[in-house]
């Protein structure tokens, strides 16, 4: 069976992707939140109060950590690009069959398909937590597959945006480092968003797209859909659609061929 | 599989400038026959990466034309990209083992499976890379790395393929194990243009030259033909019984310069070599001029030029 050309490299930044390090980073830090860490708060956190009433923080904790799934997997496609001009993977793939926007879709893909992966892992291993309840009906799981992609691609676009203008791999490191660290922890995947938090990371927060994310999925496995839903799904169609044609229209002026 | 045409490439008047300013490449006229190795020569610079470049569709021509198997670089850039094989001057490797990166080139160009198996098989061996096989690219040696490169071609079919300095880090056995393995392709039918400043290599694999420099041809032909065409020139080898100090070196340079027609002359311990037009009428002349000096002569030989000379008489015009 002949594949088309954006699938074959998709399946290429999958095989590329599957080692070890990436795994890690994909799985093994998220698991290492939602295990370690979210057991261990809970002992200590008696429960955080949700319309007067306190579930567990493992509950609470669980849809921050599926949300942060669109984060890294944004994460690992948008750093595709800088890969392939670091190892000339790059300019080789387009002397080969394929045109750019396949290349680009390749990466979209590849990022959508992890970040699906990814929550599919979290929230089943979020449901083997025995204090950990959610109820989840056909219409959440499709506010949460929507979140998660448009997510996913607002993500992929920011960090494809990073792989174009950063000049070395010290630069690229530390872009990404000090985004994962901002965005992951001054969000609310992790802790609730009160009046009791300072007025600088209540203003973080709400400027963070994960917080939208992580909102749509803890009202999808946890409080429930309402507008607010709608409100959150909104703001991150909203942002992605102005993130990717930004990051489409700096790709295509990514040169090559240039000595 | 596209028509054969003639002419697996032809490039008729080709200019590419960086900006509009700078022109790296200069009108330049070529073409390269089918199952022909062509051999693209210059000093860096010369622009001989931005032709392979614009032939390989990554940018394009700024005027001219340029076609691959009968196709225009910019009209049909998918179908060439289809069917042509490239190994970059710079390297390029998927951040995986040496392994998958063969599953994964054969993948990506749709070659079937069991194909890649059998012939992943063939090309570790043949390039020696069996030992490394399941290292990841980026801890293989300089050397290594240009085989898996050029390795990796081989595994999906091409009709052209250009081999931008493909034997870059490689040893001298694996270099002309490489050669003799593209030779043996051309005779299946390939098309290749083979970039490479090591002349000898050249000479060995390719069946015409074009030597380019500063953005333009300045000579083409078979090896021979460059040799005959800038062969009223001769090369004058003399070994000398002992080895001469610098000061003498130097005086014998400069009385042989006065007997004319010299090129270029180099002296190196026991060795002189000696470039020039009409060098047949002047040997006795020579042999005289080093005689004076009290400088005896151990054997003599008056050849063709080598590539190499034609090369640097073509790049100095």
């Amino acid at each position: 069976m002949k594949l088309p050309a954006f699938v074959r490299l998709t399946v290429r930044n999958v095989m590329v992707n599957t080692d070890p390090g990436t795994m890690f980073f994909m799985f093994g830090i998220p698991i290492f939140y939602l295990l370690v860490m979210g057991l261990l708060y809970q002992g200590i956190i008696t429960g955080i109060p949700v319309n007067g009433v306190l579930i567990p923080y493992t509950t609470f904790l669980a849809p921050g950590i599926v949300g942060m799934q669109a984060f890294t997997a944004g994460n690992i496609g948008g750093g595709m690009l800088w890969a392939d001009r670091r190892w000339g993977m790059f300019e080789q793939l387009l002397v080969g069959p394929f045109r750019r926007s396949e290349y680009l879709f390749g990466i979209i893909f590849l990022s959508v398909i992890f970040a699906i992966g990814g929550s599919l892992i979290m929230i089943i291993l979020a449901s083997l937590i025995k204090s950990a309840t959610f109820s989840m009906s056909l219409l959440s799981y499709a506010y949460l597959i929507a979140a998660l992609v448009t997510g996913t691609i607002l993500f992929s676009s920011l960090f494809l945006i990073i792989s174009i203008k950063a000049r070395s791999m010290n630069a690229y490191s530390t872009i990404t480092f000090l985004l994962f660290f901002l965005l992951d922890f001054a969000s609310t995947a992790f802790y609730p968003i009160t009046s009791n938090t300072p007025l600088p990371l209540r203003i973080v927060s709400a400027g963070n797209p994960l917080s939208y994310i992580v909102d749509v999925m803890r009202d999808s496995m946890v409080y429930g859909i309402s507008y607010s839903t709608l409100f959150d799904l909104g703001i991150i169609t909203a942002l992605m659609a102005v993130v990717l044609p930004v990051s489409i229209l700096l790709y295509g002026n990514v040169r090559t061929g240039i000595q | 599989m596209t028509d054969s045409p003639e002419y697996a490439i032809q490039v008729s008047d080709l200019v590419k400038s960086y900006d509009g300013r700078r022109r790296a490449v200069d009108g330049v006229s070529f073409h390269v026959r089918q199952g022909e190795i062509y051999g693209l020569l210059g000093k860096n610079g010369a622009g001989k990466s931005t032709v392979i470049k614009v032939l390989t569709t990554l940018i394009p021509p700024t005027s001219g034309s340029a076609m691959v198997n009968g196709l225009d670089v910019r009209r049909d850039a998918i179908r060439i990209r289809k069917r042509i094989g490239v190994v970059q001057q710079e390297e390029s490797f998927d951040y995986a083992t040496v392994e998958r990166n063969f599953d994964i080139y054969g993948m990506l160009w749709e070659v079937p499976r069991h194909i890649i198996a059998s012939r992943k098989e063939e090309l570790i061996e043949f390039f020696n890379l069996t030992e490394s096989r399941k290292k990841r690219a980026f801890e293989l040696s300089g050397g290594q790395k240009k085989r898996l490169q050029v390795a990796r071609e081989f595994i999906h079919d091409t009709d052209v393929l250009f081999l931008d300095e493909p034997t870059v880090g490689m040893d001298p056995v694996m270099r002309r194990d490489v050669l003799n393995f593209i030779r043996e392709k051309v005779r299946d039918g390939l098309s290749i243009i083979f970039t490479t400043q090591i002349l000898e290599e050249a000479d060995f694999v390719c069946d015409r030259i074009g030597i380019m420099d500063k953005g333009r041809m300045v000579a083409e032909g078979t090896s021979r033909e460059l040799k005959e065409k800038f062969g009223s020139m001769k090369k004058l080898s003399i070994g000398l019984t002992d080895p001469v100090p610098h000061e003498i070196a130097e005086r014998i340079s400069r009385s042989i310069e006065l007997v004319g027609g010299i090129t270029s002359i180099t002296v190196t311990g026991r060795e002189m070599n000696i470039l020039g037009l009409d060098l047949g009428s002047n040997v006795k002349a020579i042999i005289d001029v080093i005689g004076s000096l009290d400088v005896s002569i151990d054997h003599i030989s008056l050849d063709m030029p080598s590539l190499d000379d034609v090369f640097l008489e073509a790049v100095k015009k």
